[in-house]
Order: C-alpha cells, then sequence, then structure tokens
C-alpha cells in the first residue's frame, strides 16, 4: 500500500514489497513537443534552455496540473507556478517552483518479532521543486542563461523502541527517521538565431554541483547520479506557422517536435521522444494544444509512453534502480499523463511587433535646410517585424532641446518577419538656426507598429547639427540660403528700384523684369569684392544679409545674395552648378534668372541667341533666361552677363555639361 | 605673290589638320561674330575661328572654312562652303554622335523641366494665378526680325548639304523657337524632319513628321509626301 500521497504518482514495488512513484513533466507545451529546448522564449519550461527566457516581453506568470491516466492515478495534482521578469533591457530572471516534480519510493519491509509483523518500509523521496534562471541577450541574435537547480533526496525509516510501560510490560514504539540531502546543480545554456527561421540551443546540464550533507552513507544506494550532459536543440520554421524541432543529448536521449498554427492565436504539437538507454527506442509520444487570448494562453498535452513496463505504478525492487534517473522529467518510471497550464502575460504586455534592427543618420542637419528635414529623411531606421502578421510600422525621431516633440514618420507596411527602412523626418524649432558651429547630439530614434500608445523599441543614435552657415555642397540645400522675405534684402531691392524709378519709366512691360534685374546689379558694381571661404570642414555661405553688410563673398554667397535680391522684387532664379569631371576641384556656382521675355521678342533681349537660355516657367511658358556671373556682378550687369553667358555656352552647349550631368540647373522660387 | 600664295594655302592645311576652324576663302560681305558677344567683325583669310564663333555672309558674299574632320583622310581638314545669305555657328559645323545627338535633345527636356524636383521636397502650396501684373507700361514690343532666322536656316540647309545632319536639325528646332513663323512652313519643318531622318533618330523623325502633316495649309501634295515618309519610316 502507499506509504506517500505526494503530489506525484505512486508507483508500488509489489514483488519485492517495494513501491516508487513517478513524477510529471512539468509544462504542457515542452511535454508535448519534446524537442523544446530551442524554441522557449518565454517562462513556460525554460529549464530544458533557460538562454530562451529573453524572448519575455515584461512580467510572466504561469502555472500548471496535471493528472496520471495510468494504473493509480487520478484526480488533477497541483504541478507548481513559473514566473518571470525582463529588465534592464533584455535581461530576464525567472522562478519555477515545483512541489509536483517528485518521484516517491517506497521499498515495502516488514519485522516479526513476537508474532506481531511490523512495517519497516523505507521511505525514498527525490524532488526537485526549485529553478532560477538569468539570461541576457548579446546581440539580436544570440542570448546566455544560466540556471540553479534545487534537488532533494529523502529518505525515511521507521525505528522501532522497546518502551518499559511498567517491570513486565513493554510495548513497541515506532520512531521514525528521516534524513534530507540538498543538492544544487548549475548549468549553462546558449541561444543562437543564425537565421531568421533557424534557432540553436545548446546546455551544459549539472556542470557544476553543491551538495548538503545528511544522509547516512547506509543509504547511498538510493543517491541519484550525478550525469553532466551536453544538450543541443534546434528549431527551423520554413513558414511563419510552423515550427518543427530536434532535440538530442548526451545522455543518449533525444526528440522530435513540431508545432502548427492552424489559427493565429491556435497551437497544434507533437513530439516523439527516444531513449537511447530503453527498449524500445522510442520511448514516448506526446500531442498537445495551446489557444492564446489576449494575454492568456492555455496549454495541454497528453504524454503517452510505448513501454509501460515500470510505469503501471508497482515494479519488482530489483528493476528500480535509482542510477537509471538523471532526468526526474522522464525517468523510467513515468508514466502517461495530460498535463494542463495557463499563462498570463502581465505588466508591458502590449505585443512588440515591431524591433529595430539599425538607425542611419547620414549627413547630418543643416540648419539652413532645417525646414526641409520636415519632408527630406534625415535618416532612416531599419525596423523588422517580429509579429506574424503584417504591420504598419511608425518610427519617430526626437532631438532634446532643437526639437519641440518627436516628429512621427509616415506608416510603412511590413510583411511578418521581413524588414523595411522607415524614413525618419523631423521637425526642428528655431533654436537649430542659433547653432554657430557643428555639433553632435544624440537622436532618441522609436518605432512603433500601433497608431496610439507606447513604443516598441527604442535606440539612440548620434546626430551631426551643423553651423548655420555649413553647406552641404548640393545646389538643392543652397536654395535654402535664399532669403527674399528678409527685412534686409527687401529694403535694399526696394530702395534700389525707388532710386532709378525714372529710368524704369516707359520700358515696354515684357522687358520689365530685365531691366529692374540689370539696375539692381548694377547698384552694386564696383562694390563688392570677392573673397574665399574661411577654412572649414564644410562648404561656408553667408546668408543674403551678410553679404549685403559685408559686402563681400565668394561665388556661392553672391548667388545666394542676388537670387534673393532678385526674387524680392519678383523675378524667378536658378542656380547654375558646374562641377568638371576632370576637375571636381574648380566646381563652380552661377546664376540664371528669368526675364519673363517670350523666344519671339529675343532680339530685344540680345542679337546674340548665345546669350540667352529658353526655358519654360512654372507654368509652362517658355521664357528667356539670362546667365549671371555674380562675382562679375561688381563689373556691372553687362560683364556678369556676358561672363555668365560664355560659361553657360561653354560647359553647357558645347561641353554637353547639362545632359551629361556634371551641370545642374535648380530652380530656387 | 604666287609663292606667298601658296605658303598662305600650306599654312591654312596645316591648320585645319591641327584640329583648328581655317578661313580658307572670302568673298563679299563676310563677317564673324566671337563667342558672346553682338558684334559683326570683319573676317580675313587664314582667320581661325573657334567653336563659339558664327559666321554670317552678305548677299553676294561667300566663304570657305576648312573644318577638321576625321573622315576626310589623310588631309585631316573638310571644306565647307557657305553661300551667300547664311548664319553658320561653328559648333554647328561638326559630326556629332548619336550620343551627343541623344544627350542634345535631353538636355532640351532637362531645361524644360526643371520644377519638378519641387514636388519631392518642400511641398508648399503655391499660388497657380499671381497677381500683381505691371500695366504701367502701354508701349508694344515688336516681334523679332525673322530675317535673321531665315538666315540661321539657310545657314542649316549648308550644315544639311554638308552632312552635318544632327545639328541641322537642331538648329532648325532652335530657329523655329525663336522665330515661331518659320516653324510654321512647310519646308523649313520638312528640313528637319529629314535632318532627323538622316541622323537616324527613327522616333524623332516620326514625330516631327507629325507635326509637319498637322500644319495649317499643307497642300495634297505635301501631305502625300509626308505621309509616305511616315510610312517608310514605320517599315
Amino acid at each position: 500500500m502507499p506509504l506517500s500521497r505526494s503530489a506525484a504518482l505512486l508507483l508500488l514495488m509489489g514483488a519485492a514489497g517495494s513501491t516508487a512513484c513517478a513524477q510529471a513533466i512539468f509544462a504542457p507545451r515542452a511535454s508535448a513537443l519534446g524537442a523544446y529546448a530551442a524554441l522557449v522564449q518565454d517562462v513556460r519550461g525554460f529549464t530544458a534552455n533557460p538562454a530562451g527566457l529573453t524572448g519575455m516581453k515584461d512580467w510572466d506568470i504561469y502555472t500548471t496540473t496535471y493528472t496520471t491516466t495510468g494504473t493509480g492515478g487520478g484526480g488533477f495534482v497541483f504541478s507548481g507556478f513559473g514566473l518571470g521578469k525582463r529588465f534592464l533591457g533584455f535581461n530576464s530572471l525567472a522562478v519555477q517552483y515545483t512541489p509536483g516534480t517528485t518521484l516517491d519510493v517506497v521499498k515495502r519491509a516488514t519485522f516479526r518479532i513476537a508474532g506481531l509483523s511490523l512495517a519497516t518500509d523505507t521511505l525514498i523521496n527525490y524532488d526537485e521543486p526549485l529553478a532560477v534562471g538569468y539570461a541576457a541577450r548579446v546581440s539580436d541574435r544570440l542570448s546566455l542563461g544560466i540556471q540553479a537547480r534545487m534537488q532533494t533526496e529523502k529518505v525515511s525509516n521507521p525505528q522501532y523502541t522497546l518502551e518499559a510501560i511498567n517491570d513486565s510490560l513493554s510495548t513497541i514504539l515506532p520512531v521514525q527517521q528521516t534524513y534530507q540531502r540538498d543538492v544544487w546543480f548549475a548549468d549553462l545554456a546558449v541561444s543562437w538565431k543564425p537565421a531568421d527561421d533557424v534557432s540553436l540551443s545548446a546546455l551544459g546540464r549539472s556542470l557544476a554541483r553543491i551538495t548538503s550533507r545528511g544522509i547516512p552513507s547506509g543509504y547511498d544506494q538510493y543517491a541519484l547520479p550525478w550525469t553532466r550532459s551536453l544538450e543541443l536543440g534546434a528549431a527551423w520554421s520554413p513558414v511563419q506557422s510552423i515550427r518543427v524541432s530536434a532535440a538530442g543529448s548526451t545522455a543518449k536521449r533525444g526528440a522530435l517536435g513540431a508545432e502548427w498554427n492552424p489559427l493565429a492565436d491556435l497551437s497544434v504539437r507533437c513530439g516523439l521522444y527516444g531513449d537511447g538507454t530503453l527498449s524500445p527506442f522510442l520511448d514516448a509520444v506526446g500531442v498537445g494544444i495551446g489557444y492564446r487570448y489576449l494575454f492568456f494562453e492555455a496549454d495541454a498535452s497528453y504524454v503517452r509512453f510505448t513501454s509501460e513496463a515500470n510505469r503501471g505504478g508497482t515494479v519488482a525492487s530489483a528493476s528500480f534502480d535509482p542510477s537509471r534517473i538523471d532526468d526526474l522529467g522522464m525517468s523510467p518510471y513515468a508514466g502517461d499523463r495530460a498535463s494542463f497550464s495557463i499563462r498570463a502575460i502581465l505588466g508591458n504586455v502590449r505585443e512588440t511587433p515591431v524591433r529595430i534592427e539599425g538607425v542611419q543618420l547620414a549627413g547630418g542637419v543643416y540648419p539652413s535646410a532645417f525646414q526641409a528635414m520636415a519632408y527630406r529623411p534625415v535618416g532612416r531606421v531599419r525596423v523588422r517585424n517580429t509579429s506574424n502578421r503584417p504591420v504598419a510600422a511608425r518610427a519617430a525621431i526626437f532631438v532634446d532641446r532643437l526639437m519641440d516633440r518627436p516628429t512621427l514618420s509616415q506608416p510603412v507596411s511590413i510583411q511578418p518577419g521581413e524588414t523595411a527602412d522607415v524614413p525618419l523626418t523631423a521637425v526642428f524649432n528655431d533654436r537649430v538656426k542659433d547653432i554657430p558651429a557643428v555639433t553632435i547630439r544624440d537622436a532618441t530614434v522609436t518605432v512603433s507598429a500601433a497608431i496610439e500608445g507606447d513604443y516598441d523599441d527604442e535606440a539612440q543614435a548620434r546626430l551631426v547639427i551643423h553651423g548655420r552657415n555649413d553647406w552641404d555642397g548640393t545646389p538643392e540645400s543652397l536654395r535654402y540660403f535664399v532669403t527674399p522675405d528678409d527685412p534686409e534684402v527687401i529694403r535694399t531691392s526696394r530702395e534700389i528700384m525707388l532710386a532709378a524709378k525714372d529710368s524704369l519709366s516707359g520700358v515696354p512691360s515684357e522687358l520689365g523684369q530685365l531691366r529692374r534685374a540689370k539696375l539692381l546689379c548694377d547698384a552694386f558694381a564696383g562694390r563688392l569684392v570677392y573673397v574665399s571661404d574661411p577654412k572649414h570642414l564644410t562648404e561656408f555661405v553667408q546668408y543674403s544679409p551678410e553679404t549685403l553688410r559685408s559686402r563681400a563673398g565668394d561665388c556661392t554667397d553672391m548667388t545666394v545674395c542676388f537670387s534673393s535680391l532678385l526674387s524680392s522684387i519678383g523675378i524667378s532664379t536658378a542656380f547654375v552648378d558646374v562641377v568638371p569631371p576632370k576637375a571636381p576641384e574648380k566646381a563652380h556656382m552661377f546664376l540664371l534668372f528669368d526675364t519673363g521675355v517670350s523666344p519671339q521678342y529675343g532680339d530685344h533681349v540680345s542679337s546674340n541667341p548665345k546669350r540667352y537660355i529658353l526655358r519654360k516657367s512654372k507654368s509652362g511658358r517658355e521664357t528667356i533666361w539670362l546667365p549671371l556671373e555674380t562675382t562679375a556682378i561688381t563689373r556691372g550687369f553687362e560683364e556678369a552677363w556676358t561672363e555668365g553667358a560664355q560659361q553657360y555656352f561653354d560647359d553647357v552647349e558645347l561641353g554637353l555639361g547639362l545632359a551629361s550631368g556634371w551641370v545642374r540647373i535648380v530652380d530656387v522660387y | 605673290m604666287k609663292t606667298a600664295l601658296m605658303v598662305a594655302a600650306v599654312l591654312v592645311a596645316a591648320q585645319a589638320w591641327a584640329g583648328e576652324i581655317v578661313v580658307q576663302a572670302l568673298r563679299g560681305d563676310v563677317s564673324v561674330r566671337h563667342g558672346v558677344t553682338e558684334v559683326w567683325a570683319k573676317v580675313a583669310v587664314g582667320d581661325v575661328l573657334r567653336p563659339d564663333d558664327t559666321m554670317k555672309t552678305g548677299k553676294k558674299g561667300s566663304a570657305v572654312i576648312l573644318v577638321p574632320s576625321p573622315q576626310a583622310g589623310s588631309a585631316g581638314a573638310r571644306k565647307v562652303t557657305l553661300p551667300a545669305e547664311v548664319i553658320v555657328d561653328m559648333s554647328d559645323v561638326r559630326d556629332l554622335t548619336q550620343e551627343e545627338l541623344m544627350l542634345k535633345l535631353t538636355m532640351e527636356k532637362v531645361r524644360a523641366s526643371s520644377y519638378q524636383w519641387k514636388s519631392d521636397e518642400l511641398q508648399m502650396p503655391s499660388a497657380d494665378v499671381v497677381h500683381g501684373a505691371d500695366r504701367s507700361s502701354t508701349q508694344v514690343l515688336s516681334a523679332s526680325d525673322p530675317s535673321t532666322g531665315v538666315l540661321e536656316l539657310n545657314g542649316a540647309h549648308v550644315l544639311y548639304n554638308n552632312g552635318f545632319f544632327a545639328t541641322c536639325a537642331l538648329k532648325g528646332m532652335e530657329v523655329f523657337r525663336l522665330y515661331p513663323p518659320l516653324g510654321k512652313e512647310f519646308g523649313n519643318r520638312l528640313l528637319v524632319a529629314e535632318a532627323l531622318e538622316k541622323a537616324h533618330l527613327r522616333g524623332e523623325a516620326l514625330n516631327e513628321y507629325g507635326t509637319i502633316a498637322r500644319l495649317d495649309g499643307i497642300t495634297p501634295e505635301q501631305e502625300l509626301l509626308v505621309h509616305s515618309r511616315i510610312e517608310s519610316l514605320r517599315k
């Protein structure tokens, strides 16, 4: 008869008057799959591979129960619970309390004295009640884990003492002698994802041991062996809804498993167990099912062993061999069982379906073009969809003090498992215009797959903020230095126009723009001087008021200044950027402006068509544009025009620079 | 005197062979405009012309220039005769490869589509209608004198007759933009279309013939000619 009714199934060792009990495999998902190590990603069954704990979102709570279906089974037994928490980024800690993971053995014996039969059964209890695991993510694909497992061995043996009642009478009194020994094992694990659909794991089990004393040497035959082993696992997901796994151990055990999601929240599992020390080799078959609803997940499994020998609850005394038990979960004395569990994900329970894989902030921010950054990306963030359904990912960037709030990008659709680059646009505040020189700032980049709520992942990246006069060298950016609405520019151009109002009267309206442009340029004749840029890391460009005040600058400063002045009186301008392919160090820039004159009136502009260019305006009307070498304006409009026209003809018409791409025309306004 | 002329001829040939455009012979009123200036200057035999120069002949004028040409064999220069009443840009007296011609035609499109970039960046709303036109002036501007355009088209004929089909076509197109009335004349358009055809630009030639077919006042014979050209190009 059983002497113990702990949370485990009793196995009686009848023939020799002995009894043993087998425990249950703790997690139903693990027991259904068999090969589980490479699939660990939460607190469930983490002792198979503690490195997998890095897959936890936040709090993870888990409890399980089981019932045996073999001889002597029946009723549900509380198996235990687990608790896990992710903290400080990608560190995870978990603890598992499993009072149901126990194996009880009753070795029957009787003692006969004076015709009285006294039971002297030896009770041996093996228990693995506690495990603590810690994991850390080393990189996106590599995690390390360590765990300590506590195992207890308890031996109870009744001792009888003869107690004198009086001088003639004595009685036999039982005294239960119990000895206990605690053993702590240390395991090391590693998880590696060499590819998005492949996971590998390795676990060094029982690498170290700490044993307390407590059991007399007379009971050494009941001690469990210390078996160091290496357990390897692999999992592959050929399609998003299917995972297949395999596991093998130097302890000659192995398993194969498969998990299929016919629906997004439903999982169907099966597994095969093999044991090289048993016959037949195929030790057990597992099946299971899992269902997820919101933040709860329920699992059920059933494990059936192919050989029922020693699993019925009673074995011959000679057949019970503790040295064959190196895993309480799958000992030769375990019986068929059904397990059920409930898991809850608490705390930051929101799904994080997207993850940042990299941030690239190239080129930096040029304050002159800061408004363009609201539309032109300052960089991009590579985002991976880690969920099993398509998501619309949005990214946001924030630079403290230079932005009032994070700027959210447009959503980008990403298929499950795939990555996409999300452009980062940034709305800076006016403080960025006050930055005098190059500076480095931290930019916080976040991504989210949800329209509202918190972000899913965050990254920090260094962002270069250039000085307010820095220019990236592209004509497109130079136009942001053009400020036709600057009060000083407007005042200057209006004063010139007012002073020359007499010469403007009587001019045909078609030639009005040309005349005004000429007056504006001639007003600066002899009053400008060419000065090279200061030595600087990047190109230096003056804003128009700065050039107007200093009356000095290089070709870009002059081009920007006269573009501003001409634009301020309603004349469209364009930059001509010349970068000779054989001499890029001789790059140059000059200006085109729109006379507004139709081509059929070309004779009124010049008798030589080489002095002008026909271009279509925004409205589609073709008009005559004149090239101006702005550094020659100090010699007057005619000189500047002649030099500009000659350059344009040489570079564009003869050199085919525009068609070849080394001459570019960029409209300003 | 004879010796001097012989020496001059030898020098002229040597310069042309060296890759320069050289004036070999002149008769009557002939002038040259240098670069982007607006002044017509006298020219003399033996003068070296730059690619950005332009030569004009008067009513009774004519000129012979030697143009460097790899196709001219050992002589290294090709003789081009400019009859009376033509304007020819020296930059046009050259053989453009088909690639260069395509680049030139692309350039016309590049110049015309420079506003497209704005849609890639700042999408600021801008008014389609701009108010503030200057109505203070009552003077009416007269269109350019087409006689200059006629001279340039005559020059385009010279280019065509000397096998410079690509530059002939480009010059014709430019003249049509500057002098729109000339672009409505069948003969002028046909010159450009044929030049494009000779330059092996089939698509562009077809477009040009299509434009000619839509010209006002085209006669049935002219229409027949154009359609036959279109048909032969489509084969």
